[in-house]
């Protein structure tokens, strides 16, 4: 491998030369990340401890400090102390906090679980195989806020086309009210469901196609029955996707949901509901409607902050698969 | 490797010695299922389609699945209701040169990380991937305000420009792009270069000339990826002031107008997703080659 970098027996400027190319090669990427992520990201985790709100956005930086004001504002009312605990933009907040876990823990299971269910029963042989794959990508194509748009549609009380399936089939008797109301963060979660399912399938399969059959075949030949194989062969040899998938699904549940929610719940206002409304549609709000530049950035750090704790939580549980790939 | 849409790939099942009578019925229950599935996911898109060649009435009252009469001018409308000319052009340049540069810079990058381990590359790593952890939320005001400044203090127009919308969305998507490329990189194997090496090339002409055509599904899934994001981001847009679709197409329903046009909405719906579905499907089988290359090693 004359390629392979020797290590340990170059100086630093040594090894900085060596790899000039690769240097080269990344600094317009770094440039565009400094711009457009690190310094805003830096100034925003400053911008948590200042009082930036209307009044105070020209100043921007040189906003009064107030330290971890807006933080201790968010965890009194989350653990019910200190009189900031009733203002609305506080419960608002907590409201969507608690609504993004249910909507998180929803989207992943119905996307990795039905995901897995049609990539099985599209990896069996039948006729029509390519277009029933292909069919199953469609939703793929569609962007978000189109979603949004459609489900908007779809969950209508009075004619959407869910009532009137449910209907049609005699399910339920009468129409149900999906948009308003406690319903309305399951219709949320099935458009994402929908919109999320053929990313995961796909992933799902390639996992499953390049599994060895002969494994299979020794299995039956042991004894086992379908449960067994899929238990025992197909679940942890799709581990290490399954673990990316979960990474990808908890990222779009806490920061995603925005452009579908935007959408499907009337013309653009942007607000859900409390049943529906997620934290980022909520801190947007807070920020750009109400003007509360400071307390909208102390929120995202904390978002960031839950988002990090399942992060750690998916660490522990797929270090295993993960090393293995 | 990649996942065959078409071609007749081998079953994953095992070979059943004798006919099964309750194998049988569990694939036909899979069947059942199967169709349901699809059911579910065309639906919804079947729904949009018609819904946008029904008249306003016929849309608002909701009264059937069909409509009683194809009002095909909605498709003719929809360009005239709202300026829906300019934010389809404004998409089309914003994602187009997005997509571009990206590409370009997320191969470039993508190959130092595959190939090089230099000092700084774990580093660089980390921050790439920490990138992807910090919701937007946070530095959408420090991105508005050094816009805001540059624009005020350098002259630069980055607020309410495709300009400022292309430097926005290159920064933004080039972090993952560059590690979707990484990873379909790192599946090529090196002694391609060492041999072309070997025969005098610099590792630049290697790169360009050996690496990069072998790259093309990689290079496709991540170009396809860009576009896909790039033409479905509403929230940076619409603070930034950018008139891209997005941001348009609340003009149909919005509050402003009090147009309540659902049908032309459902019909700009269809415009929307076409040139995606239309890239999507010609380059589909290399698009999931390359997306599926970086994970299933």
């Amino acid at each position: 491998m004359a390629l392979a970098p020797k290590k340990n027996k170059l100086s630093l400027w040594q090894r900085i030369r060596q790899n000039s190319l690769a240097y080269k090669f990344i600094a317009p990427t770094i440039v565009a990340m400094l711009v457009v992520h690190l310094i805003p990201i830096v100034q925003g985790l400053y911008l948590s401890l200042l009082d930036v709100r209307l009044t105070t956005l020209t100043l921007y930086l040189k906003a009064p400090f107030v330290g971890l004001k807006y933080y201790i504002e968010v965890f009194n009312a989350i653990f019910g102390i200190g009189e900031d605990g009733t203002s609305s933009r506080v419960t608002g907040l907590i409201n969507a906090a608690s609504n993004t876990l249910v909507y998180t823990i929803w989207t992943n299971i119905g996307t990795l679980g039905v995901g897995l269910i049609l990539a099985m029963l599209l990896n069996r042989n039948f006729r029509w195989r390519g277009i029933a794959r292909t069919l199953v990508l469609l939703p793929w194509v569609v962007p978000t806020f189109v979603t949004g748009t459609i489900f908007n549609f779809i969950w209508l009380e009075q004619g959407g086309l869910a009532n009137r399936i449910l209907l049609g089939l005699n399910i339920v008797d009468t129409p149900i009210t999906w948009l308003i109301g406690p319903n309305s963060l399951y219709a949320l979660v099935i458009a994402t469901v929908w919109r999320g399912l053929p990313f995961t399938t796909i992933m799902f399969l390639a996992a499953i196609q390049v599994i060895p059959t002969d494994l299979y075949e020794a299995a039956s030949l042991d004894g086992a029955n379908g449960w067994q194989r899929f238990r025992h062969i197909t679940l942890p040899l799709i581990k290490p996707i399954a673990a990316t998938q979960v990474l990808f699904g908890l990222i779009n549940g806490f920061y995603g949901g925005y452009n579908i929610a935007v959408q499907m719940f009337g013309g653009g206002t942007g607000f859900a509901g409390e049943y529906a409304d997620l934290l980022v549609p909520a801190i947007t709000r807070q920020t750009w409607e109400r003007h509360l530049y400071g307390f909208g950035s102390a929120a995202s750090v904390i978002l960031m902050g839950m988002l990090l704790i399942f992060v750690g939580i998916w660490y522990r549980t797929f270090r295993d698969s993960l090393r293995a790939e | 490797m990649g996942v065959s849409l078409s071609k007749k790939a081998e079953s994953a099942r095992p070979a059943r010695a004798t006919i099964n009578y309750k194998a049988w019925l569990f694939d036909r229950g899979g069947d059942i299922l199967l169709l349901i599935l699809i059911a579910f996911m065309l639906l919804p898109i079947l729904f949009l389609i018609l819904g946008s060649f029904k008249s306003r009435d016929e849309f608002a009252a909701a009264s059937s699945f069909f409509p009683s009469e194809w009002k095909f001018s909605n498709y003719s409308e929809m360009w005239t209701r709202v300026k829906f000319g300019t934010y389809f052009s404004n998409s089309l340049i914003i994602c187009g040169i997005t997509t571009l540069v990206v590409t370009i810079l997320a191969s470039m990058s993508g190959y130092a990380l595959a190939r090089f381990r230099f000092p700084g590359s774990g580093g660089f790593s980390m921050a790439i991937l920490g990138t992807q952890l910090v919701p937007g939320t946070l530095f959408l005001i420090p991105l508005y305000m050094t816009f805001l400044w540059l624009k005020n203090n350098l002259g630069i127009p980055l607020i309410g420009t495709n300009f400022g919308a292309i430097v926005l969305y290159v920064g933004f998507f080039l972090p993952i792009s560059l590690w979707i490329q990484r990873s379909f990189f790192a599946t090529i194997p090196i002694d391609l270069e060492e041999q072309a090496m070997v025969d005098g090339a610099t590792r630049f002409q290697a790169f360009l000339y050996i690496i990069m055509p072998l790259a093309g599904p990689g290079v496709i899934s991540t170009a396809i990826f860009v576009f896909l994001t790039a033409w479905d981001e509403l929230l940076f847009a619409w603070i930034l002031n950018v008139q891209t679709i997005p941001v348009g197409i609340r003009q149909f329903t919005g509050v402003a107008g009090s147009q309540n046009r659902y049908e032309l909405l459902s019909a700009a719906s269809v415009v929307i997703i076409l040139p995606v579905a239309a890239m999507f499907f010609l380059l589909q089988k290399r698009f999931i080659a390359g997306l599926t290359a970086g994970a299933v090693k």
